[in-house]
């Protein structure tokens, strides 16, 4: 059990048409709250608060409820995300050929330490566990693009090359 | 049946029985932890694995176990002992060993298991949690680091009180019982969570460091709030009442209680409670002995027998049915006259009247138990959990577990519209009698009318000219209700009656008969009318004959007579007209014109205010006697602490004055029971001692019989809001606002606007408004939401300050405007 504070959600104004648009998709569906999370999450890139509001109250389900939910599955983000996922493995086969300073090389150049977005909101760090290509470690992935055989300077590479890159 | 061997000894339990509830059944006690009665199995918590002889090779859960033919269980092994002791010592890694500043000490599962299994070391070594404790607000506390993730709080939360405010988040090790976003606790405090937490991760504020739990004297007692008759055990020490603790085997309810129940015991012990008798001197309300008062209210009272028409009473329904009883011995008896009434000459009407002439009773034909046994309930107004909070978790567990359909018709949306299946027409405001005449009418035209109804003839011509718009609803809602109620095998109409509902009268008490009668859901369980009264002993009142019965006057007219003399002595026992009543300034009037007024209450009301002699009376918590509950179900109630001050009971002060009178003189409240029992007929062969703790339900012969009402139409006034009064979930009368619990909820009276509608007049939530109708104006903080729907105004009536009834004057809609102070 981690002993760290709860993470603080940004209270915002967002347009709500997208979301109640996903709602109106599933709306009639039974176990329809985690198509409704996922087409959120696709439509915004994470789950604002409000929009669990709106869940809550047109799916009749308690926000508590879907708070627990979206904290329970890796796969939701509660905070906005950058425009690039940045994942570095550090599973076994990675670690051993130096997946740690691939990861301390990224920290230092993009100023954000593990699932941390840049204040520009291009990139979301984060250390994952396993990505399944140990035959290519030290492994990156920059959204669906993978890099493997990490080295200090593909790290600058990478960068560079998603910094070129248009937001949207 | 089941027949199983546990531990070697025999046992035969109802099929869907788990384990745990077959060795319950034959007394062999299974150590748990995440279980509690009233919920769904968990199966989390792994305190209660039994071996299966069936089953060898592993240990399972008893409490989620489903019983089987033969099944042979043994419940301590030496391995079962071994593995208990396991989960303690996990358990034990992360939970703080705090147990001397923790309250729930000697009232805590884990302590006790850890006594039990001589867990008096660790073999496991762990950091141990650091979360921020919530202490936010000041009813619940809420330490995560003692939470054993039993998930208790979120299951009674979600399954019986259907708030939701709890629920694990996070994953794996990080998983931990939070709220909504990991806030604060923001929920109705009704203190469930409290009550089944089986460690001191959720404790109550009020109580924390009061008393030791093993040193607190325990007095089964009933609740003094609601008129559901919700049995509590009440927690005291040093002659004050310091909790409500919770038992799952109490009452109909199992120990469930709400907000008030919970948390607003503290009026017992406030330290406004009136100590010693008052009589005005001078113009001004002195300290005096009670020889004193007692002689001044003797000379006034005999001298109004020679002219009893000048002579009036008015009490509460919260007194004992014994009080009450005497009260009506002493006025009706003793002084002759027939001017009492307690609230019923403004808000009772439907129990009182409307009973009487469809059901030949003053009484609801229904239980509290046939809500779970019916198929459908219609519930007018979505209020009926506000006013009777534990009748709304019944309410819930009937529609989520039994698959109860609910229908309801109010003026206003509220808890129970959110409910699986729930739906809901809104009519315009003070349309109910025409609302149950057009669903009277729809079930005539759909050929739904059952077989044999008398009178039918004079009911269709009634309700001829019935249509669904004089409700301000459609055609098709109507239909689609009246069809749904009328096919359904059995339904149950649920009334809230109360002083915050000027149109739920007679009349309206006969409409809903009326549907129950001509759709043959009358007489049978499940099925009926459950008219629910407002305070704890409003159905005793009623039994008693608290209301005038011949050319007395009713409550209503008590004031009329105050106001132009006619009545020169009035009597008040409990009740709180200067603001429970409609129109204040009337009343006030009224009360400051009568010659004489002694008013026996535990506090200095703003009616006691204005009395000659004021007498102080004793809380339930210092009385024994007995209530009946709104479902005929008389109860004892137990005295748990001394009088406080000089405070005497309404039984004392009126036996005083009865004998004084030259009454009847009883040497116990129990005697006067003895003749309730001997000249109340359906008290009858019911004693004290045969209620037990749990009561006796006493029967009724319902003669059912159609009492066509006519539907009176408010012309809704252009520009105007229609206001409609009513109860708040955390308060009940105006005596919770002696209560520390409902007071920190809801502390203010509010005007509850539509969106629409304070965007149009810009008002925000919190503003202060201006109500204005023709009677006066209050000012009250508004509250912006959706329940109200447009057009209409929501107040509750309980408050002193800012109180509603400046504004109303018994109609069923006030019209009113509302403006930014």
């Amino acid at each position: 059990m981690s002993n760290a504070p709860a993470e603080e959600i940004p209270a915002e104004e967002i347009d709500l048409t997208e979301a109640n648009e996903v709602i109106d998709k599933y709306l009639t569906l039974p176990g329809n709250l985690m198509p409704v999370l996922q087409g959120i999450q696709e439509a915004y890139g994470y789950v604002p608060k409000p929009t669990i509001d709106l869940v809550a109250e047109r799916l009749n389900v308690y926000p508590s409820q879907i708070y627990g939910v979206l904290t329970f599955y890796a796969q939701f983000h509660l905070k906005p995300r950058g425009r690039f996922i940045i994942r570095v493995c550090v599973g076994t086969a990675c670690h051993v050929q130096g997946a740690e300073r691939i990861t301390e090389t990224f920290f230092g150049r993009l100023g954000i330490g593990h699932a941390e977005t840049t204040a520009d909101l291009r990139y979301t760090f984060e250390k994952v566990a396993c990505l399944g290509a140990c035959g290519m470690a030290p492994l990156a992935m920059v959204n669906d693009d993978t890099f493997g055989k990490m080295t200090v300077q593909k790290v600058d590479e990478i960068i560079e090359t998603y910094n070129a890159r248009p937001m949207k | 049946m089941v027949n199983l061997t546990i531990n070697g000894k025999q046992v035969a339990v109802e099929k869907d029985a788990t384990i745990y509830d077959a060795a319950k059944a034959c007394g062999i006690k299974i150590p748990i932890l995440c279980h509690d009665k009233k919920l769904h199995p968990f199966g989390g918590c792994r305190m209660c694995l039994v071996e299966v002889e069936q089953m060898k090779g592993r240990l399972i859960p008893a409490c989620t176990t489903p019983v089987t033919e033969g099944m042979i269980v043994q419940t301590t092994t030496d391995e079962i002992v071994k593995a208990r002791k396991l989960v303690l010592e996990l358990l034990l890694l992360k939970h703080p060993i705090d147990c001397p500043v923790c309250d729930a000490a000697g009232d805590c599962d884990l302590q006790n298991l850890t006594y039990e299994y001589k867990v008096n070391m660790n073999r496991f070594v762990d950091e141990k949690f650091n979360h921020e404790i919530d202490y936010e607000n000041p009813l619940i506390e809420r330490d995560m680091n003692r939470c054993i993730h039993c998930g208790k709080c979120a299951r009674i939360c979600d399954e019986i009180v259907s708030y939701g405010a709890y629920t694990f988040i996070n994953r794996g090790i990080e998983a931990k019982m939070g709220t909504e976003f990991d806030g604060p606790l923001n929920c109705e405090f009704c203190g469930s969570c409290v009550s089944v937490c089986p460690v001191g991760a959720l404790n109550s504020r009020p109580f924390k460091f009061k008393a030791r739990w093993w040193a607190l004297q325990k007095t089964k007692s009933v609740c003094s709030y609601c008129g559901t008759g919700c049995q509590l055990t009440l927690g005291s020490k040093d002659g004050k009442v310091l909790t409500t603790i919770y038992d799952e085997n109490q009452g109909f309810h199992n120990g469930q209680l709400c907000t008030r129940g919970r948390f607003g015991y503290q009026f017992v012990n406030s330290d406004k409670r009136l100590t010693t008798p008052l009589v005005r001197k001078n113009g001004k309300l002195q300290e005096a002995t009670w020889e004193e008062a007692l002689a001044e209210v003797t000379s006034r009272l005999s001298a109004g027998k020679s002219d009893p028409a000048s002579v009036a009473a008015l009490a509460t329904p919260r007194l004992t049915n014994e009080e009450l009883f005497l009260l009506e011995k002493v006025f009706r008896g003793t002084i002759g006259t027939d001017n009492i009434d307690h609230s019923a000459g403004f808000a009772h009407e439907a129990l009182t009247k409307g009973a009487v002439a469809s059901f030949g009773v003053a009484a609801s034909p229904s239980e509290i138990a046939d809500i779970q046994k019916s198929n459908l309930l219609l519930v007018v107004k979505s209020d009926a959990y506000e006013t009777h909070p534990v009748i709304g978790f019944e309410i819930n567990l009937g529609v989520k577990r039994k698959g109860v359909a609910i229908r309801i018709v109010s003026d206003k949306k509220g808890k129970l519209t959110r409910l699986p299946g729930a739906k809901t027409t809104v009519h315009t405001p003070g349309s109910e009698v025409a609302l149950f005449n057009a669903l009277c009418k729809s079930v005539i035209d759909q050929g739904l009318v059952a077989e044999g109804v008398a009178g039918l003839d004079a009911l269709k011509a009634a309700v001829a000219d019935a249509t669904a718009e004089k409700a301000g609803v459609t055609a098709e809602e109507i239909a689609a209700v009246a069809k749904d109620y009328a096919t359904a095998e059995k339904a149950l109409i649920i009334l809230p009656i109360g002083l915050g509902y000027p149109g739920h009268n007679a009349a309206l008490a006969s409409a809903a008969a009326n549907l129950a009668i001509l759709t043959g859901k009358i007489g049978k369980e499940g099925s009926g009318l459950l008219i629910m009264g407002e305070k704890n002993n409003s159905q005793g009142a009623v039994d008693m004959g608290i209301y005038p019965k011949g050319t007395g006057l009713a409550a209503s007219a008590i004031i009329d007579g105050c106001a132009n003399g006619n009545v020169k002595t009035l009597f008040v026992a409990g009740e709180n007209p200067v603001v429970s009543y409609p129109n204040r300034k009337k009343v006030e009037k009224a009360l400051e014109n009568v010659e004489f007024m002694v008013v026996a209450d535990l506090f200095l009301t703003e009616t006691a205010a204005l009395a000659d002699v004021v007498l102080p009376a004793c809380s339930f918590a210092e009385k024994n006697g007995t209530f009946t509950s709104l479902g005929r179900r008389v109860q004892n109630v137990r005295k748990a602490i001394p009088a406080v001050g000089l405070a005497k009971t309404d039984f004392e002060i009126l036996n005083a004055l009865s004998q004084a009178l030259g009454g009847a003189r009883y040497n116990n409240q129990g005697e006067v029971f003895t003749e309730i029992a001997a000249t109340v007929p359906a008290y009858k062969g019911l004693s004290q001692a045969g209620l037990k703790d749990e009561g006796a339900v006493y029967p009724v012969a319902v003669a059912a019989k159609l009492v066509p009402v006519q539907a009176k139409t408010a012309a809704p006034a252009a520009g105007k809001l229609a206001m409609v009064t009513g109860s708040a979930l955390y308060h009940c009368g105006t005596m919770s606002r002696f209560g520390e619990g409902p007071m920190y909820v809801c502390p203010d009276a509010y005007a509850e606007l539509n969106v629409a509608d304070a965007s149009a007049l810009k008002i925000a939530e919190g503003d202060q408004v201006t109500v204005t109708s023709a009677t006066g104006a209050v000012q009250v903080a508004a509250k912006v939401g959706k329940r109200v729907p447009q057009g209409v105004v929501f107040s509750p009536y309980h408050f002193g300050e800012g109180s509603v009834n400046t504004i109303t004057d018994g109609a069923e809609v006030t019209y009113v405007t509302v403006a930014k102070k």
